[in-house]
């Protein structure tokens, strides 16, 4: 073993920083997950698009910031109930027409949407990146021999709430129980007198509120351009695999593992080295439990 | 009789002035030469190879003020390679479509070396002016040339600048200092990072305390190695960044109050200073010449070609120019100077007429002088790069000390709230 790794003062401040990390890493991927995990598990679409819905929510949060000096944290109560209405607004031109259709089309689809608002970001607002950077965006917090961002910690507070009130209203509520009743059998909920065409748009206008929201809090920690989605989006898949499809704690939990394979496996193993071991984790899951970690078993049979 | 004498010297007046203003335009242009430009222009490089079209597009306006090339109008069918898959398609379309012989581009290393192998199979000429995979010249091929130094020259010229200028400003020898080295995995950052390495420890004996790669567009947090790095304590930090990278290891070095001696981080972009401001104070980076430079440092002819370049990019973009601009009008001028004295695309005579060129440093935009390699690389010596720093959220030229008017600060770096 290599003597610098003993374990020391200037050790355990170490790994007390990579265990800070990975929580609050997981938690930007527990944000940006949750409406991917809600639309694939209620839907069984998988939203090629949703890293550009995360790029729109950034530029809102950076054209906000620069034209009208507004924080984002402000921004973010707009940025719900706008993302909702764009949300409505692409299901009824886009999704609906593909809702009933096969798989290959949906993917179709919404990668051709994915492709669609990169180019139209590029033409409106150019390649260049961007910065939001309010007051707060270089507060480093410490504590006990361990720094962070503030930007993070309310990026994590904001994700673990997300994820509670979505749980909650899933469980809870009865239009969770019926969009729940869709996810396990269309079918069956048509005959229930469900209107599953409405269930649909509004699972997938609180997918996009969620990830457009996630967008605008990101924003201040890294920078604005059209393919910044790209960036977090397959680690989203992955996150979403792992925890289970539509389970949202799962999302959280998958998150979390995520960030840990990464930030732990940079440190020891070389940065080099994280993605072939998340993805060696991602495809272990699916060899051995195809419903996800946390899924139930049969989920993945659902609505297929 | 007075008023035909006016009508007269009035139309005397006029011939004059348009010949006046013919000889102002140089020759007159018999008719255009075509040639292909290939930059990504969407997708996620687009933000680099619009500025490098820009930098074509300027020089190309230049070029055609000057006589054009080969006494003809020069013109642009400009193909966009926005991934390895469509450089070559492009490359294929502009050679079969548009019937170029010349291509001219790319941006990105990822680039370079495919768009090239398309035109090669087609024997038609591609001239490089900005990737700098050193693989691109080393595949045998008659047809390639690159006007830009490959990323063994940046290596090199990153550990000349911290070997001669940095070791003895901190004091010690260049083998007491401790270097490491990371860097985005693509073939640019680990042509630059493994020359580099090789120069650091094969000639100065510096001592390497780590060498890790990245995947840029995917790297969220650079926390754990920023830890690692900070338990190895090195006196200077290599780091070869490519877009988002660059700033945010730079903010998350902070959190963490990781304390280093000097950075070179290769990244020229200005939105590093935009988004640190006086923060981003400190790190240099290998770049083409900026504010600062001496232009009386310059060959005659160059400080004059130099002045008119930087007037016109002035006027076109109001700013001073950036790199994609200074090495995409860098490479055609010299692409303009072969063809004129070539007189011909056909390969052997153009490939004849390139190996024959010797300028020296100083005769050309940059500062850059010409001399090609049978496997159609400019020498590294003769390509001048310069050592940039970002000082109050700008780019100034700091080294070579003869070629500029202000000086590298802040050696060795302070803790992180004194570097103002």
């Amino acid at each position: 073993m290599d003597p610098a790794r003993l374990l020391g003062p200037a050790q355990i401040d170490a790994l007390a920083q990579l265990g800070v990390s990975t929580i609050l890493l997981g938690g930007i991927y527990a944000l940006i997950a949750v409406g991917l995990t809600l639309i694939f598990g209620i839907m069984r679409v998988v939203n090629f698009a949703h890293g550009e819905f995360l790029m729109l929510g950034m530029y809102l949060a950076f054209w906000s910031f620069t034209l009208y000096g507004l924080d984002p944290y402000f921004v973010l109560f707009v940025s719900i109930p706008l993302f909702f209405l764009v949300g409505l607004l692409t299901y009824a031109l886009v999704m609906r027409g593909v809702i009933t259709a096969s798989h290959n089309a949906q993917i179709f689809t919404t990668v051709g949407l994915s492709t669609a608002l990169q180019n139209v970001a590029l033409v409106a607002w150019t390649g260049d990146f961007r910065f939001v950077r309010p007051w707060h965006s270089s507060v480093v917090l410490r504590i006990a021999g361990t720094a962070f961002n503030l930007a993070q910690v309310v990026a994590f507070a904001i994700a673990v709430a997300l994820t509670v009130a979505l749980f909650a209203f899933m469980k809870w509520t009865h239009t969770g129980r019926v969009m729940r009743a869709t996810a396990q059998d269309r079918d069956a909920a048509t005959l229930m007198g469900i209107a599953t065409d409405r269930v649909y748009r509004l699972t997938w206008a609180i997918g996009i509120a969620c990830v457009g929201a996630a967008g605008v809090l990101v924003a201040p920690l890294y920078s604005v351009y059209p393919t910044a989605g790209l960036q977090f989006v397959l680690l989203s898949y992955v996150v979403v695999v792992l925890g289970g499809l539509g389970d949202m704690v799962g999302a959280l939990l998958g998150s979390l593992i995520v960030a840990a394979v990464e930030v732990v496996g940079s440190y020891f193993f070389g940065t080099a080295w994280k993605e072939v071991l998340y993805f060696v984790l991602f495809i272990a899951v699916l060899v051995f439990r195809p419903a996800g970690l946390f899924g139930q078993r049969g989920a993945e049979m659902l609505g297929a | 009789m007075p008023r035909r004498l006016l009508a007269s010297a009035l139309l005397a007046l006029a011939l004059a002035l348009t010949g006046l203003l013919a000889v102002g335009h140089g020759q007159s242009l018999t008719g255009e030469y075509k040639i292909g430009v290939l930059e990504p222009l969407t997708g996620p490089l687009a933000f680099e190879g619009k500025r490098h079209l820009e930098g074509y597009e300027i020089m190309r306006d230049m070029i055609n003020e000057r006589g054009g090339v080969m006494g003809r109008k020069l013109v642009f069918a400009v193909g966009d390679a926005t991934d390895p898959t469509a450089a070559a398609s492009e490359a294929n379309r502009l050679i079969t479509r548009e019937g170029v012989k010349i291509l001219t581009g790319t941006y990105s290393s990822t680039l370079c070396g495919a768009a090239s192998e398309a035109a090669a199979r087609h024997n038609v000429i591609y001239w490089e002016s900005s990737c700098v995979d050193p693989r691109f010249t080393r595949r045998g091929l008659k047809t390639v040339f690159r006007t830009e130094i490959d990323g063994t020259g940046f290596g090199w010229y990153n550990i000349e600048f911290v070997a001669k200028h940095l070791a003895p400003r901190f004091g010690l020898k260049p083998n007491q200092l401790k270097i490491a080295f990371l860097s985005e995995d693509s073939s640019y950052g680990q042509g630059v990072t493994e020359a580099a390495r090789q120069r650091a420890k094969g000639e100065f004996g510096m001592q390497e305390v780590a060498a890790e790669y990245y995947a840029f567009a995917s790297t969220n947090d650079f926390t754990p190695i920023i830890v690692k790095l900070k338990q190895l304590n090195p006196d200077v930090v290599h780091h070869i960044a490519r877009g988002n990278d660059a700033v945010l290891f730079w903010r998350q070095s902070r959190e963490q109050s990781f304390l280093f001696k000097a950075l070179v981080h290769a990244y020229g972009s200005p939105d590093f200073g935009k988004a640190l401001g006086a923060e981003g104070n400190g790190p240099f980076a290998l770049l083409e010449p900026g504010p600062g430079f001496r232009l009386e440092a310059l060959r005659p002819e160059g400080q004059r070609l130099e002045r008119e370049f930087r007037e016109t990019v002035q006027k076109k973009t109001g700013s001073y120019p950036l790199g994609g601009h200074q090495l995409a009008a860098g490479g055609l001028w010299v692409l303009k100077v072969v063809l004129d004295q070539a007189r011909t695309d056909e390969l052997d005579k153009f490939r004849a007429t390139v190996m024959a060129m010797d300028l020296p440093v100083g005769s050309l935009i940059n500062g850059w002088g010409v001399k090609f390699a049978e496997n159609g690389q400019n020498a590294n010596e003769r390509v001048q790069h310069y050592m940039l720093q970002w000082q109050g959220g700008q780019l100034v030229t700091v080294w070579p000390e003869e070629f500029s008017t202000l000086r590298a600060k802040w050696i060795p770096l302070g803790s992180w709230d004194q570097r103002k």
